[in-house]
């Protein structure tokens, strides 16, 4: 599993680990403003690492909400040394970890804080008396949604990403059930997760066909929870990780993919690959893995369309075959491929993927309680985001 | 929180996509970049070509025909101005020249569209910078 291949990005794999993790709660009707919530979640993360902020020297946020800058300023951290943003939307998170794993194994940085944060429910509701949201999120692609998809009421995700949902299932006639399999294994894992959102709200398939079409083909039931949280992670390296509290959670591999056009979706010569297709391959081949090897997966589920692709990009399911995958349990606890163990974007709370890596780190660590994948050793996250960029990290249980 | 607009979204083009919607506005007709060198025709429009990287090109009028490639039927808006049209139908029409541009169609059944039907792609002019794509379906279309 460990043997170097003769692929050059495999100087990374195994050099670098998930030292700590931290979040906060996952709320509809914050108080907090994203700064405050996105701190939280960083100092946690490096107090569970075992460090304090003057360990810090990199700082790799994703786009949007809050920059390194003032994330340093306010947890002390007074000696950064590499910086970095992803571009990719949803897919930035699991993006940085690759960018985290290059700065540590390089000797540019030794320990890299990666935040993310929003108040992504309460941003657009503001309790009375709240302060205002300032908080903007901006990508080169809505140039293109502002001229050729806004003006045809398609101003958001779900409407976005329609325009090739609706294709895929027209040319593999997959059936709703597919997709309410998805989403009934993320709200099934979230009834054995205490920081839920959707605990205690049990779900069946009779309810699942019965949500009403928001636009083809995707039903309100298909997406995702807009959430206020935050998370965060401390990437260092393997010998550093080996000496602080936790099991270290070994970074094997990763990519990022993007298809081409990046900036607009209905150009490409295939609307039906993501970027997640060809960051996959590279990924497995850094780490010496399959996706026949994985003992979970945490698939980056904004919409449950798009985890059905996801499933085919990783290979473990032919152009269409994600409807047949996804039959019989496969993809829930006890299953073969346990998928989104925490409840995921659609059923514990939508921080932007990143509950997708501090889940995949309890799993390997054997911190997940009633959700633990029995003798977990190596899993995956995939991140997706923007008009359909992709990321992916595969990590293994260190040794202790 | 900012204001809902009460119209629908005007598009606000910039350098290409202004000068794309300019030719449409002022010809009166559908028009779509096209490469001086290769011939190659490219939606949105581009610097440089993404099949010989000339840096030359133009916008000729071209027929609006092509083909459903994809669409989806809205069923919920959270827009104002969409509320009376429901359900409404968006559709992705491939040209006949390749690219592929996304409009607005008024059938009575939404639900009936099929990929691969013919239609044709007509431009209405909003304001100098911006026109609104509508989609025909040919066999609806009436002398």
């Amino acid at each position: 599993m460990m043997t170097s291949s003769s692929h050059p990005a495999s100087a990374l794999s195994g050099r670098t680990a998930i030292a700590g993790i931290g979040e906060t709660d996952y709320t509809r009707g914050s108080d907090r403003s994203v700064l405050q919530l996105v701190l939280g979640a960083s100092m946690d993360a490096i107090r569970d690492a075992g460090l304090t902020p003057d360990d810090i020297d990199g700082v790799i946020p994703p786009p949007g909400f809050v920059a390194w800058d003032e994330i340093a300023a306010h947890l002390g951290i007074k000696n950064v040394r590499y910086t970095a943003t992803p571009q990719m939307g949803g897919a930035s998170p699991t993006a940085a970890l690759l960018s985290a794993a290059m700065a540590v194994s390089a000797g540019i940085a030794t320990s890299v804080l990666v935040p993310i944060g929003w108040n992504g429910f309460s941003a657009i509701r503001p309790k009375p008396g709240a302060r205002p949201s300032k908080r903007r999120f901006t990508a080169a692609f809505f140039e293109t949604v502002r001229n050729f998809y806004a003006p045809y009421g398609l101003r958001s995700a779900p409407w976005w990403y329609s325009l090739y949902l609706q294709r895929y299932v027209d040319l593999y006639d997959v059936p709703p059930e597919a997709a309410g399999a998805v989403a009934l294994a993320c709200r099934k894992h979230a009834q054995l997760n205490d920081r839920a959102l959707m605990r205690d709200k049990p779900l069946t398939m009779e309810d699942y066909l019965s949500s009403p079409l928001i636009t083809g083909p995707l039903r309100k039931l298909d997406c995702c929870v807009e959430t206020d949280c935050a998370t965060a992670v401390v990437v260092t390296s393997i010998e550093r990780a080996r000496d602080l509290p936790h099991r270290p959670v070994v970074y094997l591999g990763g990519a990022e993919g993007h298809s081409s056009p990046a900036d607009e979706l209905v150009n490409r010569p295939d609307v039906l690959r993501l970027g997640l297709h060809d960051a996959a391959p590279r990924a497995f081949e850094m780490a010496g893995v399959t996706a026949a090897d994985m003992d979970f997966l945490q698939i980056y589920d904004c919409f449950t369309y798009v985890v059905l692709l996801q499933f085919e990009a990783l290979g473990l399911a032919g152009p269409g075959g994600a409807a047949d995958f996804v039959k019989g349990g496969t993809i829930d606890l006890g299953g073969r491929y346990p998928t989104n163990t925490h409840g995921g974007l659609m059923s514990q709370g939508h921080c932007w993927g990143l509950n997708h890596v501090v889940e995949a780190t309890r799993q390997l660590r054997g911190d997940a309680g009633a959700a633990q994948v029995e003798g977990a050793e190596l899993g995956l996250v995939t991140g997706y985001g923007d008009l359909g960029d992709g990321s992916i990290a595969i990590l293994a249980r260190g040794d202790k | 929180m900012s204001e809902r607009p009460v119209s629908k979204v005007i598009g606000k083009p910039d350098d290409l996509n202004l000068e794309l919607f300019q030719a449409i506005v002022s010809g009166g007709h559908m028009c779509l970049q096209r490469c001086g060198n290769c011939g190659r025709y490219s939606h949105p429009p581009r610097m440089y070509c993404g099949n010989c990287f000339s840096g030359d090109y133009s916008y000729p009028e071209i027929s609006g025909a092509g083909t459903v490639y994809s669409y989806t039927v809205s069923h919920h808006t959270a827009e104002p101005a969409w509320q009376d049209e429901l359900p409404y139908l968006t559709v992705v029409v491939e040209l006949d020249e390749g690219p592929r541009v996304v409009g607005a169609a008024t059938i009575p059944d939404p639900a009936a569209v099929r990929i691969g039907q013919r239609v044709h792609v007509v431009p209405e002019k909003r304001t100098d910078d911006f026109a609104y794509f509508t989609v025909v379906f040919d066999e609806d279309r009436t002398s």
